[in-house]
């Protein structure tokens, strides 16, 4: 017992285990070595968010470069007691997805139904594959639980990137209704999911 | 209630998804040092929002791209930290300093033209992300593995015969934990272990990947290592063709405790027998 205490102790050096939330805090100090280990830890789900809104993977990469330039500008001012860092990375890139989508009309010549109809699996072998199909399927099971409305505004919204506006015309339902399905689908999410501040 | 303040109300959901104007959102930004129940739902439904980006498949992106972003940040400045709350700012310090600020700024600029280069206004909507001030650090990314939104097709890509929902819902739970931290540890002999954990819950789970796969009479089996208690049996596993698995460890994780894992005969062992193959500290 002791020998796998001591041998613990030993290999500490070698696995070097850090969360991400010490990386970025080590970011903020102009570490670049710990920024480049953040970037391989949090990268691959930064860059498949970011092409499932763009779906070209040129664009999805200059946009996955300028979140990552802003990650490492305004680490200075993450502060982890207000959440965790891959939260603060991964709202940071859905905001700079939408605003790209929002910006650049060339990349709308994507699928209407972009939000709607099911979607490829690109899977790329990244290490947390066992954990991504769990959670994946929580979120699935809790979109199932939505009306198909509030599910189709919610997906059309987050994956499709679009504004409620651009969700009542495609869905041909009045804005108001939207925002309605919009919140009461969001708010029936967090509950499926168990999200409690 | 005004009907302004109504409209923010109604607002939030489409707030989390991003999926309003720029105006729209300043609006509801303007609300929320106003509001603690509208700043609360706004948080949670961010929150929300997180999780929906993480069922998203990752895409492991091209080496050429991170020599480019290193290259680039070597001779990039960084901020300097926020100043201390400013004094106007109420209980809630971080949303109502950031929100006149941001509701201010963005009303001086055309509220219809988000910038193409989201980059050059880096510095005030990196201050806008912490209206969410999530609550929950979820580890991990998820997929989209066959989200059929509309069909109503449930693909459970795991069989329910490897895990309950429960083992699941607990999975879940650290990984909402306020506190809930991850490390990642290479295997001797090959494969990766992610450990998740949260002293709050006193939980732990472990995450294998590319792990070999063992004789029949043969297990994985967890350990908790105090520094002074020594192993504590923590429960066993064993790996699919593809080398992966996961389990919520038995047992209450206590502080500073690593976590091992060893090779033992099948159904496990008190003391392990073996030495371990990762061994990862939450210290």
């Amino acid at each position: 017992m002791l020998k796998l205490v001591t041998r613990e102790t030993d290999d500490q050096q070698e696995f070097a285990p850090v969360t991400q939330d010490q990386l970025l805090a080590r970011v903020a100090n102009g570490d670049q070595a710990a920024f480049a280990a953040l970037y391989d830890q949090i990268a691959p789900r930064v860059l498949g968010l970011v092409r499932r809104l763009l779906r070209d993977h040129a664009q999805s990469e200059e946009v996955t470069q300028e979140i990552f330039l802003e990650i490492w500008q305004t680490a200075t001012r993450y502060d982890s007691t207000k959440g965790g860092a891959s939260t603060w990375i991964m709202t940071m890139a859905h905001r700079r997805a939408v605003d790209r989508v929002r910006a650049s009309q060339a990349s709308r010549d994507r699928d209407t139904k972009i939000g709607i109809r099911d979607y490829d699996a690109e899977y790329d072998n990244v290490s947390e594959t066992v954990q991504t199909r769990v959670e994946h399927e929580r979120v699935e099971k809790a979109m199932l639980r939505l009306t198909d409305l509030q599910r189709q505004a919610v997906s059309l919204a987050y994956y499709g990137g679009y504004s409620h506006s651009e969700v009542a015309t495609l869905l041909s339902v009045p804005i108001g209704t939207v925002k309605t399905r919009l919140r009461d689908g969001m708010i029936r999410l967090r509950d499926e999911l168990g999200v409690a501040s | 209630m005004t009907d302004e303040r109504h409209d923010a109300d109604s607002l939030t959901g489409a707030y989390a998804l991003n999926a309003l104007s720029a105006e729209e959102r300043a609006a509801v930004e303007a609300k929320l040092g106003e509001s603690e129940s509208l700043r609360h739902e706004v948080t949670e439904l961010a929150d929300t929002a997180v999780l929906l980006g993480r069922a998203v498949a990752p895409v492991t992106p091209p080496p050429a791209l991170k020599a480019s972003i290193m290259d680039q940040i070597a001779s990039m400045p960084q901020l300097p930290p926020l100043e201390t709350p400013a004094p106007e700012s109420d209980a809630t310090a971080t949303v109502t300093e950031i929100a006149p600020r941001q509701s201010a700024s963005s009303s001086s600029e055309p509220p219809t033209s988000p910038p193409v280069s989201a980059f050059t206004p880096a510095e005030r909507k990196a201050q806008s992300r912490w209206f969410t001030k999530p609550a929950i650090a979820v580890a991990s990314v998820a997929a989209v593995l066959g989200l059929v939104i509309g069909g109503g097709v449930l693909v459970n890509t795991l069989g329910e015969s490897q895990q309950s929902n429960q083992a699941a819902d607990q999975l879940a739970a650290i990984n909402a934990a306020s506190d809930h931290q991850q490390a990642v540890a290479e295997i001797e002999g090959g494969g990766t272990a992610t450990l998740l954990w949260s002293g709050e819950l006193a939980s732990a789970a472990m995450i294998v990947d590319g792990l070999a796969a063992l004789p029949d009479d043969k297990v994985y089996e967890l350990w908790f290592i105090g520094e002074e208690t020594g192993p504590r049996p923590a429960g066993t596993f064993t790996v699919d063709a593809d080398g992966t698995s996961w389990r919520v460890l038995d047992g209450e994780m206590h502080a500073g405790d690593a976590v091992g894992v060893t090779v033992e005969p099948r159904g496990g062992s008190e003391a392990p027998t073996t030495d371990p193959i990762v061994a990862i500290t939450s210290a």
